[in-house]
């Protein structure tokens, strides 16, 4: 085992928040700092935060972060004498941690021998149970023989797995031999290793870990637990610390056996000891993460201690500078995580230029993108994590809720609205969190600002809008907007916004200052020809002040401060309780020249060779409709546009002349 | 730098506002009225087809929040004709270009064209004409009101030659065809640059199916005869075959931006710095009695860029006042009166105007003016030919003039400012603006001396009640025919405005005659000195 020495430059093999965190501790301690950065990241702003940042080269994280050699190579150029891995990529590969104690460097995380040995759930499990950490009894096959009790419902793992692979919930006996061979196929296939294990399924359990650390000189401590239950797809969204409505007895079970497994073991660096708790209290051990975890900042918030400033005090040697009593936790923390994903479209990752970011100050936000960076489908969905700190769980989850609300996402969509939602949601509130939660709550989907926030932001858009267009205006701009001697009607326009929902507004100026907003559909003239009564929401708006930036507003008589922005096609707005991209939906419908004509015409005179289509016939776009023979050369006649065939006006055989209208087309 | 006197505390003010508040409610009143004019049945029978307003089509034709300035929009005013005169006028800008927009308002009696459509069209040609504005024209009219074909049918062939010679002089014509287009009618296509047609709605033939019937004993159907489909892929009448009517409009504006007009005035040179005192107390500036004097340099003071004003000869022919100033950047030579005029002001208004040809600088006439004077001293002092250099700087001038009617507008005093015959690029008035030959009063009162001179001449004693009565009669019917809505019904100016707007229009007016050169006159006829 290798024994640390002092840390002068430390190389970060990571990209995005955790990069920039780490950075931030090691510049902190005096340490400088060696990024490295693949060509898709060259811009990227853990690169800027970096005193250097090697280029890895290539796109695909195979091509740059997972590369061990290149990673070694690049520290070695810049002079550093230590790696630290972040989480991910090379976070809990052994070969990583071994090439970089061979090349003389030091590795910011546990040996390698105790990330491939806890890296096995099989033995992970096997040395749980001989440590005395709390867990459920474990099937193993052998010889594809089950040895030893099934407990329904249960769940069919891979000993090498994670992120759900190589994964089976068995409810019923039956299934079971069958989950084995799919599992262990999927096993084999994704990690080169087919050997599964059986264990009790503990159904809308709780995901509780604790953070452990230990240092070279045989000293184990923990910091206490975290509750990650709220889960999509496997993946975290939500973590806090402590874990709220488990009692004494269970935390120190908890805790005592993370401790005791790591001290079995002699790990030493920071891991963290993962659980499934039931309500029924059943606890079973899942595994161990012999990294630091995305969600360490709870820990540290309760805690007050830096995860990584230890990290890398263990690593250089040092001895914990505290022992396990004096580890005192303080109030309640909580994190987000903010993802480039739709929760509406069922969590699907969402890429592209991100117009605008801006976390809302007074909560610990830890970012790894900012305004104008483009989100690449490389790599991982996570933009940044949000934590709030306060004495109790009530008040974290309505400060973190606040400053989401003030966060000003756009460009990509996101979970923001989702998470403001959820963390107002009155069972979460309650408590009542499982890994079950989201499933349960499906109608978080559809958080989003309220109908104030969105009339407020329909009126900004509008008063921007007309802004803009008076600016632009090269002729008349310096006339009141609309400005009309013989006024019939206000501006209108009608955007879309970031959920497809598009709103009608029509701005009507009373004055240079003044205005009314209707909100609600255009009038429309009904089979009569009257227009029907007028059911749009009346709003008095005026713009107070106005810069590049900022508006500041009244709508019926409250002042509210929007923040804006522009994008190629949007328009962005955003104030606290929400914000939108509203999309103009164009002025005009974008018809095709020839979509408007009744149909083709023959182009020049000739024989009617094939006809494609008859009477009713549907037609789209490029749709071969008659092929005519002419000039010795056949004409295929295709439709533009869609619509459906009113005539077919020639035969095969017949002679047309140009000009003669071949196929009659509605639209 | 123009200081005001103004007190808007004072009785005289408050008066003012209150009867000039007055005043433009009633005109307020006959504009509200104008865009439904043709009846809600025919109004609802339109939408019934899907087919927009006139000035719905204008709204979405335009760029979004820019503003429209209709012309003569109470035109017919007093007459037998719609207010409006069935079709509207004006100027406004699309895809970035100041265009002369004329659309007909099928609503009311098919969109049929009456005498006062043909003067409203004949002044909106001049305008967009002399300012070198593109044309489009939103087309929708039944032709020529039938029965009233005497009136029509000989002045309307104008209109045709207008178009062609708009095109002659570079100056683009677009029409888009949105409803029926017939006989004559037919021609503001067929003399048009560019064309579009709305499928299914739009038509133009010189003779309808009842038409051809009599005429060949041919039976034929309306969309072969002059459907826009027709017109579009056989006749060549039509460039362009828009899918309904936003698509003709989406065209409409594609067209304008394609025609990458520039403008070539020199366009605002300064700072556009609003005018120090406040422009909503325009209202209050005039008198709304013509007969109670004003100090013209209170409206001038509203109206002026940063209200700066480079006074020309102050102290000299002082009921004339000029000088140089800028409206919204447009460097304006302003003459205004404050009274009658006198020999002094007929001729520093004729040096003042040289000058600002020189300079190639616009004209802003602020009318209010009894006259020019008259009586012995002043006949011996040479009015008749001081007058005339007046009228001959007016009329030879080739700067845009603008005219603003803020009073009275009497006798030979509208010509030497540039009154609605010399042609000026655009005029408005305000709604206590009085014009005629003379004030009632004296106009009575000079009739009155005529009769008693013809009764002494014949030896008959005067029925002096008959007499009474009968210029009474006059008086007042005088007064009817002088006022604002008389003279706008009339198409004698380009519109009545609010006063507190008169700012904002002489900026686009000014803005629209910058579209063509800015070029002073270096001859004039003969000066009688």
């Amino acid at each position: 085992m290798a024994r640390g020495r002092p840390i002068d430059r430390l190389l970060i093999a990571n990209r995005g928040e955790i990069a920039v965190r780490v950075a931030h501790t090691a510049r902190r301690m005096g340490i400088s700092t060696v990024g490295v950065h693949s060509d898709t990241d060259r811009s990227a702003l853990h690169v800027e935060v970096m005193d250097r940042s090697v280029a890895l080269g290539g796109a695909t994280a195979a091509e740059s972060y997972l590369r061990v050699d290149a990673v070694i190579d690049a520290a070695r150029r810049c002079g550093a004498d230590a790696v630290h891995p972040g989480y991910g990529f090379l976070a809990e590969r052994a070969d990583a941690a071994e090439a970089v104690e061979t090349a003389g460097l030091v590795w910011v995380g546990p040996a390698a021998g105790h990330i491939r040995l806890l890296g096995d759930k099989l033995t992970a499990k096997r040395i749980a149970t001989e440590a005395g950490v709390p867990t459920t009894p474990v099937a193993q096959i052998a010889n594809g023989r089950i040895d030893g009790e099934v407990v329904l419902p249960a769940i069919v793992k891979a000993a090498a797995g994670g992120g759900g692979r190589g994964m089976r919930i068995v409810r019923d006996r039956d299934e079971l031999d069958a989950a084995i061979g799919s599992a262990s196929r999927e096993a084999l296939a994704a990690f080169g290793d087919g050997t599964v294990f059986i264990e009790p399924y503990l159904e809308a359990g709780r995901h509780i870990e604790v953070q452990v650390l230990g240092d070279h000189h045989g000293n184990v401590i923990h910091l206490g637990e975290r509750d990650c239950s709220i889960q999509r797809r496997n993946q975290k969204i939500v973590e806090e610390a402590p874990a709220v409505g488990i009692d004494d007895e269970l935390r120190r079970r908890l805790c005592d056996g993370a401790v005791a497994l790591a001290s079995h073991v002699g790990y030493h660096n920071a891991g963290t000891v993962e659980y499934l708790v039931a309500a029924d209290g059943t606890v079973t051990f899942l595994e161990v993460n012999t990294r630091l975890q995305v969600e360490h900042p709870v820990t540290e918030a309760v805690t007050g201690l830096d995860l990584v400033e230890l990290q890398l005090r263990i690593a250089a040697g040092e001895p914990l500078p505290l022992a396990q009593h004096d580890v005192r936790t303080h109030g309640h923390a909580i994190e987000v995580r903010l993802v480039a994903e739709d929760p509406r479209e069922g969590w699907l990752p969402s890429t592209g230029l991100l117009e605008q970011f801006e976390l809302a100050h007074g909560v610990r936000g830890d970012a790894g993108v900012r305004s104008g960076d483009t989100v690449s489908p490389e790599y991982d969905s996570l933009l940044a994590k949000v934590i709030s700190h306060a004495r109790d769980r009530d008040s974290a989850a309505r400060q973190l809720a606040d400053a989401l609300s003030r966060s000003w996402v756009a460009g990509v969509r996101t979970n923001l609205d989702h998470l403001v939602g959820l963390l107002g949601e009155s069972d979460f509130l309650a408590g009542a969190v499982s890994t079950a939660y989201l499933d349960d709550h499906p109608r978080l989907c559809d958080s989003g600002p309220d109908g104030m926030t969105r009339v407020l932001l329909a009126a900004a858009v509008a008063l921007l809008d007309e802004q803009d267009a008076r600016r632009d205006d090269r002729r008349w701009g310096f006339a009141p907007a609309s400005w009309r001697n013989l006024r019939t009607m206000g501006a209108r326009s009608a955007w879309t916004d970031d959920r497809g929902d598009t709103v009608q507004l029509e701005l009507v100026r009373r004055g240079p200052v003044d205005a009314e907003l209707l909100v609600g559909e255009w009038p429309e003239a009904d089979d009569d020809g009257v227009l029907g009564s007028d059911e749009r929401h009346l709003h008095q708006v005026r713009a107070i002040r106005a810069d590049g930036s900022t508006l500041q507003l009244e709508v019926d008589g409250v002042a509210a401060t929007v923040r804006h922005g522009r994008s190629d096609d949007a328009m962005l707005v955003a104030t606290s309780g929400g914000a939108i991209a509203w999309r103009r939906v164009p002025r005009f419908p974008d018809h095709d020249a020839a979509s408007a004509d009744a149909g083709p015409l023959a182009p020049l005179p000739g024989t009617v060779l094939e006809v494609g289509v008859e009477q009713g016939d549907a037609v789209h776009d490029g749709m071969r409709l008659v092929v005519i023979e002419a000039m010795k050369m056949e004409h295929t006649i295709a439709a533009v546009g869609e619509g459906v065939v009113a005539a077919v006006r020639v035969a095969v055989g017949d002679r047309v002349d140009a000009g003669d209208l071949l196929v009659v087309i509605e639209r | 730098m123009l200081r005001t006197r103004l007190d808007t505390g004072s009785e005289q003010y408050r008066d003012n506002v209150a009867r000039m508040s007055e005043l433009w409610g009633t005109v307020a009143q006959e504009l509200a009225s104008v865009p439904t004019i043709g009846g809600q049945r025919y109004v609802d029978r339109h939408r019934r087809r899907g087919k927009l307003l006139v000035r719905e089509r204008i709204e979405v034709l335009v760029d979004p929040h820019t503003p429209f300035l209709e012309l003569s929009p109470l035109a017919a005013w007093g007459t037998d004709d719609p207010v409006g005169a069935g079709i509207v006028t004006g100027i406004g800008v699309v895809e970035g270009t100041e265009v002369a927009i004329t659309g007909s308002d099928i609503t009311y009696r098919g969109g049929s064209v009456n005498p006062t459509t043909l003067a409203k069209a004949a002044r909106f040609y001049e305008i967009a004409r002399a300012n070198r504005l593109p044309v489009i024209s939103l087309n929708e009219s039944a032709g020529a009101d039938l029965p009233r074909q005497a009136d029509i049918f000989v002045p309307g062939g104008a209109q045709f030659k207008e178009l062609t010679q708009l095109s002659a002089a570079g100056i683009p014509s677009i029409t888009i065809g949105f409803g029926p287009a017939t006989a004559g009618g037919a021609y503001i296509p067929g003399m048009s640059d560019h064309v579009v047609m709305v499928k299914d709605r739009a038509t133009a033939y010189l003779g309808g199916p009842p038409l051809v019937k009599m005429a060949i004993d041919e039976d034929a159907d309306e969309e072969s005869l002059g459907g826009a489909l027709m017109h579009s892929r056989t006749s060549g009448l039509s460039d362009h075959l828009a899918v309904d009517e936003l698509d003709a409009l989406r065209i409409g504006r594609a067209l304008v931006r394609d025609l990458r007009w520039q403008k070539q005035g020199p366009g605002p040179s300064g700072s556009g710095a609003a005018p120090l005192h406040d422009t909503d107390e325009l209202i209050g500036c005039a008198s709304a009695d013509v007969r109670v004097p004003f100090d013209v340099r209170e409206v001038l003071a509203r109206v002026l860029d940063g209200s700066e004003f480079d006074e020309f000869k102050p102290l000299y022919g002082d009921k004339l006042v000029c000088g140089w100033g800028a409206i919204h950047g447009f460097p304006v030579g302003v003459l205004a009166n404050n009274g009658i005029l006198f020999s002094e002001e007929a001729q520093k208004g004729s040096q003042f105007i040289q000058l600002c040809n020189r300079s190639d600088t616009p004209l802003v006439f602020v009318q209010n003016i009894t006259g020019f004077m008259v009586g012995t001293a002043a006949e011996q002092g040479g009015i008749i030919k001081n007058g005339a250099k007046l009228i001959n700087a007016v009329s030879n001038s080739t700067v845009p003039h603008l005219v603003l009617m803020v009073g009275a507008s009497y006798g030979a005093g509208n010509y030497g400012m540039s009154g609605r015959a010399y042609d000026p690029r655009f005029i408005f008035t305000w709604p206590n603006h009085r014009i005629a030959v003379m004030g009632p009063k004296q106009l009575s009162g000079v009739m009155e001396i005529v009769a008693r001179n013809a009764a002494a001449g014949k030896g008959v004693p005067v029925d002096e009640e008959q007499l009474g009565a009968q210029s009474a009669f006059l008086e007042a019917a005088i007064e009817e025919q002088s006022t604002a809505l008389f003279a706008t019904g009339r198409v004698w100016d380009d519109g009545i405005i609010h006063p507190n707007d008169t700012r904002t229009v002489l900026g686009l007016a000014l803005s629209a005659t910058h579209s063509a050169p800015v070029r002073g006159a270096s001859t004039y006829g003969v000066w009688r000195h």
